[in-house]
């Protein structure tokens, strides 16, 4: 294969391209759904395919194939020379790539259990073990839908500027949403996920069946034990996983330097982030957000971006001031600087886009007793469910699933849906303390056109947020 | 490529499979992404591969197979065969539809033209232009073209072939950073492409929204434009779907033969559309696709099933399988009897919304939800429009349904990247929408 790639970017020079760039993919993996106990089946993916990226003429042009031949390869190195040249005459200053220093490599992430040796009905006993730790419990879950999936992704890069990446990362996940209905009521954790990168030990450490057995029980409790949440000025605390959503769309979104330049537009939106922004407070001094891909075992994880660029981990916010955008090479010309390696494709057959990869908000010096100890009348939000924010990643709604009232230092009942909507600054200008301790959880981030939803983790620190505004339904 | 369907058939039965669908594609897609007035990329995919279902006594499995050498088929097969065999039977399985099945062409689903057309960018260039005429600054969007072929064999008698084109375009035009509009057109045959139509929406949504101020909240009337409220209906598309009911992602659970929305509200599936995006002649078991009536008069009639789904409820298929999972082609709000402009004289003092975006629910069995509205809002007092800003929705799926006051007589087919499954609306008008915005 190394030959096939290494034959793209020629071809593409030869026939015109001032830059080129070919990537195989091969996914490999299995995933299996249980609903309502019923083995719903299992799915094989067997996958590959290679995309051929150019510059030619200043545009930029797009082609893949998963037939894996030199001539299907030429062919299709051919066509995304011509629409390179083609989108060239609709442009009003050609596209350039920043400089960068380019590796020849190879890394992988090593399984201790690989998940290529277990029958897929090994796998579903994970499934079926989720489902009977909940019906253990007593809750009455009516509704459970359970997923389970891995895949092994090998990737080969080439650039005509040097690069030369392959990698091998396998990923494993599992997913629930859970109906709980009692007294006459439901909630729901909809698409709850643990995930990783690395082998099925990772999952089986993990114990997703607590964690759903954690949610079951917080509903049922909510049910029977939830009031209303205190509405006007309090002070909330939100856990590592509302710190982690919070972070991703606050923070990750608007300063992906595509977005910054209005790139995305027309799908995932703008950001009210621009390029002079550079050094301008957005936050207290006790908020610093970092983005780092090259996190061990993360959802997020890589080493080397789909443009071959060597990965770091990314200071976005540093005490508040914010530091660096997310670039790929394309978006750091502009600004003339380097590019952090942000470009991510989900697959062969989709461009590199701006993206994030694991971003977190960093520990501060709290334990979590001192950081509700001052607490009159506030709120601890623990997890959530309905989440959105506006397109320029300014005004931002998040709904607690479980959370508690806090009075006088102490946590007491549950309360139900309390509603934070709030502006990005208001919401980092609000935070006077930080955690100690970071836990990340995983998601899946939207972007792109055609749509590309690449593995993410979020999370970070408890953080405490004073004076804010929370609503109730 | 039916040879191909062919022998993945013979060798599946030969390994003792019982059910066996495949799916063979064909398809040439292109796109030009564009943004600030210009191409920033344009790409082209070939893809041919099979989708396949196997069943071995009430064991399924599926999966997507590219590389289609007799050698890999059959390893592919041998590999699901040896994956099912220790796996526990899914016991609410049922089978697939009974063939041979007799299809009708659908009008308006193919045209030559988009399979020969060698250049898009034209179309492109006129979109951007006329949001610029309209006053826009920055213009950005993108385009597709399409062209599939789709070979169906399934192990119950059937082979059917189809072949469709479609061109659409989406744009959003800019004036500053807070005045925007968006206008979309997908079509199926090139005569009736009008990117002019896409961008002058565009444009003049962004020149009306210019200098907005901030937003109420509150309960108010809101119109909802059509390319607004089909992306609420794309959400309930989904929610129509017995397996989504089943895994508790519907707000239709426990509902059938209930009253779920205003009376003037008849929604259905259109497979057979023509002209529409989602069209096809039939369901991925072979059943001619055709017209169903989700909720008629308000009434929940049906969720959309496949054979099996069907037999377990004691129904008859709606054709609308995927096998696993029944979806939606074309979702349609029938319309009503009033003008645009009578609709919105209704409203004395209300809010027309544009488009929203980043629809998320709270809880999916109770339809709570929040949606985001994107480029022009309005306040609508006394016929006159004054655009406002960072509003939310914050209401519940089926309390907007019951809520539907007046819909408009014209319909507008909907299909872009928040629209997935295609959505033909009116101009809708809704009572009391829960309206938020930041207090912070």
């Amino acid at each position: 294969m190394h030959e096939l790639v290494e034959f793209a970017v020629e071809k593409a020079l030869e026939l015109g391209a001032s830059y080129a760039e070919a990537r195989f993919e091969e996914k490999n993996g299995t995933s299996l759904a249980m609903k309502n106990g019923n083995p719903e089946g299992l799915e094989i993916l067997a996958d590959r395919g290679m995309g051929i990226r150019v510059l030619a003429d200043g545009g930029m042009g797009f082609a893949s194939t998963n037939v894996l031949t030199k001539e299907s390869v030429a062919e299709a190195v051919k066509k995304a020379v011509k629409l390179a040249k083609a989108a060239s005459r609709v442009r009003n200053e050609p596209i350039v790539f920043s400089d960068e220093d380019f590796h020849e490599v190879y890394y992988e992430v090593k399984m201790r259990k690989d998940f290529r040796d277990v029958s897929p009905e090994e796998k579903m006993e994970l499934l079926r073990k989720v489902e009977e730790e909940v019906k253990a419990t007593g809750v009455n879950v009516p509704m459970r839908y359970l997923g389970y999936s891995d895949q092994v992704w090998h990737k080969i890069i080439a650039n005509s500027d040097g690069a030369f990446i392959e990698s091998i990362i396998p990923r494993v996940s599992v997913t629930y949403n859970l109906v709980v209905f009692e007294n006459g009521q439901m909630e729901q954790a909809p698409f709850v996920q643990r995930a990783f990168s690395g082998g099925l030990e990772l999952i089986e450490k993990d114990e997703p069946w607590s964690w759903a057995v954690k949610d079951v029980q917080a509903l049922k409790k909510l049910i029977y034990e939830g009031k209303k949440p205190p509405e006007g000025k309090v002070d909330l605390v939100i856990s590592p996983e509302v710190a982690g959503i919070a972070v991703h769309e606050s923070v990750g979104h608007p300063y992906e330097a595509d977005r910054i330049f209005g790139r995305e537009a027309a799908q995932a939106g703008e950001s009210f982030v621009k390029p002079d922004m550079l050094g301008e407070r957005i936050g207290s001094e006790a908020v610093t957000v970092i983005e780092d891909p090259t996190i061990p075992n993360s959802w997020g994880f890589y080493l080397y971006d789909d443009e071959g660029v060597k990965a770091r981990p990314r200071y976005l916010i540093r005490n508040g001031i914010i530091t660096e955008f997310l670039m790929n090479r394309e978006y750091a010309a502009k600004l003339g600087q380097r590019s952090n390696a942000a470009a991510r494709a989900i697959n062969y057959n989709r461009e590199p886009i701006v993206r994030m990869a694991n971003t977190y908000l960093a520990p501060g010096d709290y334990s979590f007793e001192e950081l509700i100890e001052d607490i009159k009348l506030g709120v601890y939000m623990v997890s959530f469910n309905e989440w959105n924010i506006d397109d320029r990643r300014y005004q931002q709604r998040y709904i607690g699933r479980e959370a508690y009232l806090i009075e006088n230092g102490e946590i007491k009942h549950p309360v139900r849906r309390p509603i934070l909507e709030i502006t990005t600054k208001a919401l980092w200008s609000s935070v006077d303390a930080v955690g100690k301790e970071i836990e990340m959880f995983p998601g899946t981030c939207g972007k792109g056109e055609p749509g590309q939803g690449v593995p993410v983790w979020m999370g970070g620190a408890h953080a405490r947020l004073r004076d804010i505004p929370l609503r109730r339904p | 490529m039916f040879d191909v369907n062919e022998f993945i058939l013979k060798k599946a039965k030969e390994l003792g499979f019982g059910d066996v669908v495949v799916l063979g594609y064909e398809t040439n897609r292109r796109q030009v992404r564009f943004a600030n007035n210009e191409i920033t990329v344009a790409k082209n995919w070939h893809e041919r591969k099979v989708e396949l279902f196997v069943e071995l006594e009430k064991r399924v499995a599926g999966t997507t197979i590219t590389e289609l050498s007799e050698e890999n088929i059959e390893r592919t097969l041998k590999t699901l065969l040896s994956n099912m065999k220790g796996m526990a039977p899914k016991e609410d399985y049922y089978g697939i539809a009974e063939g041979p099945f007799e299809y009708r062409d659908i009008p308006e689903t193919f045209d030559k033209a988009i399979v020969e057309l060698d250049e898009p960018n034209e179309y492109v260039e006129r979109a951007i232009n006329a949001a610029l005429e309209e006053g826009a600054k920055r213009v950005a969007g993108v385009l597709y073209t399409d062209h599939n072929r789709l070979y169906l064999t399934t192990s119950n008698g059937v082979e059917a072939f189809d072949e469709g084109t479609g061109i659409e375009i989406s744009v959003r035009a800019f004036i500053g950073d807070l005045e925007s509009g968006h206008g979309t057109n997908s079509v199926r045959v090139l005569k009736k492409f009008d990117p002019e139509s896409a961008g002058r929406k565009a444009g003049e949504i962004a020149k009306l929204a210019q200098n907005p101020e901030q937003g109420p909240e509150g309960k108010f009337d809101v119109i909802f434009d059509p390319l607004a409220f089909a992306n609420l209906l794309s959400y309930m598309s989904f929610m129509t779907s017995a397996y989504a009911a089943e895994a508790g992602f519907s707000f239709l659970v426990n509902k059938l033969g209930q009253k779920v929305a205003s009376e003037i509200v008849t929604i259905k599936d259109v497979g057979n559309m023509p002209n529409g995006y989602g069209t096809r002649k039939f369901d991925d078991e072979g059943v001619p696709t055709r017209e169903t009536t989700i909720i008629e008069g308000g009434t929940f009639k049906t969720f959309l099933l496949n054979t099996s789904m069907a037999r377990k409820y004691r129904a008859e298929t709606t054709g609308n399988a995927g096998l696993i999972m029944p979806h939606a082609w074309n979702i349609l709000l029938e319309p009503g009897d009033y003008t645009k402009e009578e609709l919105f004289s209704e409203v004395k003092k209300g809010i027309y919304i544009t488009n929203v975006w980043y629809t998320r629910f709270q809880n999916y069995v109770a339809g709570d939800f929040s949606t985001i509205p994107r480029d022009g809002i309005f306040l609508v007092e006394n016929g006159e429009l004054k655009p406002i800003r960072n509003i939310r929705v914050s209401d519940n799926f089926q309390r907007i349904l019951e809520g539907i006051k007046a819909l408009g007589k014209e319909s507008y087919h909907i299909h872009w990247w928040e629209v997935r499954t295609p959505v033909s609306t009116p101009y809708v008008l809704v009572k009391d929408v829960g309206i938020t915005r930041a207090t912070k």
